[in-house]
């Protein structure tokens, strides 16, 4: 893989994002005073990364320089949660992102090796391990002995996806209804804001990425908002693997706005503090969303569910 | 009949995608002029119509199948009929349409007394059969029934027009042996049906018919630019061709791949046909060293597949019409949904058919120069690769496609067949 010709450092892209977490937490509004020392304070850095994190951020437009008073923030974050996914990606996260879309189209086998990595991606070593240590650090995947490592299962097929459907109905109402419930109301003002934009949206114009970014920020809100820490661990863990590529293809428009309105429901109950009604419709939105499509059919036979084994 | 402002309409396809999914396109067009359109389905489809927003009542079933046992069924079937797949339509009568048409016969009986107690609970203003047999529950439902022919114009038999799954030219001299071979082949399964129809105080059909015309409304979906000329010209009272049957999807957004240049394949052969993974894989091989990108429906057995190359990528469902509306070029098993799409996008077909009316596609594509087609078995890399590079490079079939594409966008299937089914309710 070719570098680009000026692509900004990992630590720095991580940086931008947590001073933009940080902002979100404390509600700073558009135009409030980002000062260099008291950022670096809250991220626990220096002056100099921090300067850079903001150039960065004002290269995207979310943070603007003024000379009288320097950073300001530029944007509505409780409006924009998706600034941080537009930051350009550094190498190594891109090589990640090629690796975890061959895997997701088996152009790559479950076992791969660094070396088999750098031949196919024309990437030096360095940049091959910090992709694999990026993907080992989300759980995606596991160092196994030698120089591979090897893919966790995703939920990619009708069986995986039926075994992970069965864990979150077990977890995520479970993740409400445990005593010490707290929802983010930034977050869940920002995501109710997020989804009634994409619901308005034509059904020809549906933007399936926006869905999946939605989805995987509704879910995990809810697994950051219970109170036990091992439910809330085990959920993030699972839910990490929904971002993988091709996990939301094959849904049809209408039952995403449907569940876009599910999750809706879900939030007005979870405002109102009736977490058991929250967890009940929870309950039933994951079964609804459990893809109930025949796997093969044919005039004449049975519809067939499940995992079709390979013909001999 | 009093008029309703908002009729039921009940759509029964048969437990197939192709007829599910064109009677889809038909619900939305329903819906979209304020009807009510429900889905009567078979055992297993339920879920599928719900994901489009349709209610749905699925008929029970004497004989539920354990997952395992279904399972058991499905291998036996594919070990069974992949070998008959590869053989000439003629090969396959005895060997696969005479069995299948058994197990239909079976199903409209196990259909028939849950079917006719739905009817009567529903009272539907009009249903919409998309099958290839006839339900005497529906004939005797008090309300008017349309019949839906969505496999090839060839169910419909004429003397202009070719044997129903023969694969042949209508002027074929095989033709008489053909009709022979088929009349017996199916003849168990016909007088079973028969005897089925007398039960129900039906009038026997014809040998080798399992399905009459309505007496109100039968719509065809074949489009203009393949549509045959008749001996018997059809009633246009009772007849009414569409132009496909395309139900709307979400958009697709088409992937990146790792070798990202040339023109978009979509290779898909049905839910049945991707089960053929020793076929696909001998064709990935091929795409491989071809100048394009390849989609390719491979079903649930994406596992089944390694070192898949960087310009192809795999899948176990498509929003298809979005997909085909992107592709320079459709490669499918000559199922009639899966015809229709391609001809209301301006893509050519090349067809692999391995069954029923796939094969009659197959003749028609390459008759009227909308495609082409080659044998699932017995073809070479070099076949293979010129049919697909040809019909890329064919500009005037292309130019001719878009041309019929254009007219077809005019009168959408799923329109015509609405407006058709309402004006029947309301006259």
């Amino acid at each position: 893989m070719q570098a680009a010709a000026r692509r900004p450092r990992t630590n720095h892209l991580d940086l931008a994002q947590r001073i933009l977490d940080v902002a979100r937490q404390r509600g700073f509004a558009p135009g409030a005073h980002l000062p260099e020392q008291q950022i670096a304070s809250l991220c626990s850095v220096s002056r100099t990364p921090v300067r850079a994190a903001l150039r960065l951020l004002t290269e995207q437009g979310v943070v603007r320089w003024e000379a009288a008073t320097g950073y300001r923030l530029a944007i509505d974050l409780a409006a924009q949660r998706a600034v941080a996914t537009e930051l350009p990606n550094a190498e190594e996260d891109e090589l990640a992102e090629a690796i975890l879309r061959d895997r997701s189209a088996r152009r790559l086998d479950q076992t791969v090796t660094v070396s088999g990595l750098m031949r196919r991606y024309d990437a030096e070593r360095k940049t091959v391990l910090k992709a694999l240590q990026r993907l080992t650090e989300e759980n995606l995947v596991d160092r196994a002995p030698g120089q591979s490592w090897l893919f966790r299962r995703a939920p990619d097929d009708p069986e995986a996806q039926g075994e992970s459907y069965d864990f979150r109905l077990l977890l995520e109402p479970a993740a409400i209804l445990t005593p010490g419930f707290s929802l983010d109301g930034a977050r869940a003002a920002a995501l109710r804001q997020g989804m009634e934009a994409l619901m308005a949206q034509p059904d020809a114009a549906f933007d399936t990425r926006e869905f999946q970014r939605l989805d995987i920020e509704f879910h995990g809100m809810i697994a950051d908002g219970s109170a036990n820490r091992f439910i809330t661990d085990a959920l993030s863990d699972h839910l990490r693997l929904r971002r993988l590529p091709g996990i939301y293809a094959g849904v049809n428009v209408f039952r995403l706005k449907q569940s876009l309105r599910e999750h809706l429901t879900i939030l007005d109950h979870l405002e109102s503090w009736q977490y058991e009604v929250a967890a009940d419709l929870l309950r039933v939105h994951l079964r609804l969303s459990r893809s109930q499509r025949p796997r093969a059919a044919s005039r004449g036979a049975p519809a067939l569910f499940g995992m079709i084994s390979r013909p001999d | 009949m009093t008029r309703k402002a908002s009729p039921t309409i009940a759509l029964f396809p048969e437990a197939s995608f192709g007829a599910a999914l064109n009677c889809v396109g038909i619900a939305q067009a329903l819906r979209a002029r304020g009807a009510r359109p429900v889905f009567i389905c078979h055992a297993g489809f339920s879920g599928v119509f719900a994901d489009y927003g349709f209610q749905e009542y699925q008929l029970p079933t004497n004989d539920p199948l354990s997952d395992s046992e279904r399972q058991s069924y499905w291998q036996a079937f594919v070990r069974r009929h992949l070998p008959h797949f590869r053989l000439s339509p003629v090969d396959q009568l005895e060997t696969y349409v005479a069995p299948t048409w058994q197990a239909i016969v079976d199903t409209a009986a196990q259909a028939e007394a849950p079917l006719r107690q739905l009817l009567a609970r529903l009272k539907p203003d009009a249903v919409v059969l998309d099958n290839v047999i006839m339900f005497p529950a529906i004939a005797g439902a008090s309300c008017p029934w349309v019949r839906v022919v969505s496999c090839a114009e060839t169910e419909l038999p004429d003397a202009e027009v070719p044997p129903y799954l023969s694969g042949l030219a209508a002027d074929d001299p095989g033709r008489a042996a053909f009709e022979a071979r088929y009349l017996a082949a199916v003849a168990p399964a016909h007088e079973r049906f028969n005897r089925l129809r007398a039960d129900s105080g039906l009038a026997p059909l014809p040998r080798g018919l399992f399905l009459e015309a309505s007496p109100d409304l039968n719509l065809l979906l074949t489009p203009a630019i393949v549509r045959r000329e008749r001996a018997e010209p059809l009633d246009p009272a009772r007849f009414t061709y569409l132009e496909g049957c395309v139900r709307s999807e979400g958009p697709f957004e088409v992937p990146v791949f790792p070798r990202n240049g040339g023109p978009l394949v979509y290779l898909s052969f049905g839910s049945l046909g991707a089960m053929d993974v020793g076929l696909i894989q001998r064709m990935l091989a091929v795409f491989d060293r071809l100048p394009a990108r390849f989609i390719v429906n491979v079903g649930g057995l994406r596992d089944a597949y390694r070192a898949v190359p960087d310009n192809v990528y795999l899948g176990a469902w498509f929003p298809q019409p979005s997909v085909v509306a992107k592709s320079d070029l459709f490669i499918h098993h000559g199922g009639n949904n899966s015809f229709c799409e391609a001809l209301r996008f301006g893509v050519p077909s090349l067809i692999m058919p391995y069954c029923w009316d796939g094969h009659d596609n197959a003749r028609r594509a390459e008759e009227t120069g909308v495609g082409n087609h080659i044998g699932r078995d017995g073809w070479t890399e070099g076949v293979l690769e010129r049919a697909i590079l040809g019909l890329l490079a064919d500009d005037a079939m292309r130019a001719r496609l878009k041309d019929s594409a254009a007219q077809m966008a005019l009168k959408p299937g799923t329109d015509v067949a609405a407006e058709a089914i309402l004006s029947l309710i309301r006259t």
